[in-house]
């Protein structure tokens, strides 16, 4: 399953127009593509979910595509993403990819 | 491709809130407007309403997907319920009028229209738009 860690760099966060424009490239694949924030996650096909997950500026999120054109999905997202969000290249988030630290 | 009809008290409100659907959803999602008394007052008629439902639906299912009917508050639902009488049993089968927020649901059935979702999908955006967090952190 593909998936990309991408960070955040409108100013605005991820606010409506970007959210539309994930909803309509996402609903273009066959492929599920998920938006994962932290513990969260949202079904990018769903402009309210999107909305739901409140991506603030700065904000790593990973994208992740599964299906029969997940490759193609995740490339046109982020092509298409550009001027809203940024590949990550500082180490990951271990909140996305490992439980939470015992207290 | 289904479309909405907005339906409000006042004509510049619904025609703000075309350009809305416009610029999110984009230009080939087809909106008919209801907004104001036909003098130009604030109100809303059936009349209004009806036509609007028409512009969208067109003159055979082959046009359009459907129509969702989305609108403001007082008297609209009554105009509404008297313009959803007026329609043909065949009319009525193509229009949804779901218990939506009228600005975030058009905004949200818009996006999901331009998809081409089915008539009940972009009903249903409309719908989840109601539980939509607006205030940050609220």
């Amino acid at each position: 399953m593909p998936e990309r860690r991408l960070v955040v760099i409108d100013p605005a966060g991820l606010h409506a127009r970007p959210a539309a424009r994930f909803v309509q490239i996402a609903s273009r694949f066959a492929s599920t593509v998920t938006i994962h924030l932290a513990d969260r996650k949202a079904d990018a096909k769903s402009l309210i979910a999107v909305l739901g997950l409140t991506i603030r500026p700065g904000t790593e999120i990973v994208l992740a595509t599964d299906g029969s054109d997940a490759d193609a999905a995740l490339e046109a997202l982020t092509a298409e993403l550009g001027p809203y969000l940024t590949t990550a290249t500082a180490p990951a988030i271990p909140s996305v990819v490992a439980e939470p630290d015992p207290a | 491709m289904v479309g909405l009809v907005l339906v409000s008290h006042s004509r510049t409100l619904v025609e703000g809130l075309r350009d809305i659907v416009a610029q999110f959803g984009g230009d080939d999602v087809p909106v008919a407007l209801a907004g104001g008394t036909p003098d130009g007052r604030l109100g809303t008629t059936a009349d209004r309403i009806v036509a609007a439902i028409r512009e969208v639906l067109g003159p055979s299912p082959v046009e359009s997907d459907g129509a969702v009917v989305l609108f403001d508050f007082g008297s609209a639902a009554l105009s509404l319920e008297i313009a959803l009488e007026e329609l043909s049993p065949d009319e009525r089968d193509r229009v949804r009028v779901p218990e939506a927020p009228l600005v975030e649901g058009a905004f949200a059935a818009g996006v999901q229209a331009s998809v081409g979702a089915a008539l009940d999908e972009v009903a249903a955006a409309a719908v989840a738009a109601t539980n939509l967090s607006k205030v940050i952190g609220g």
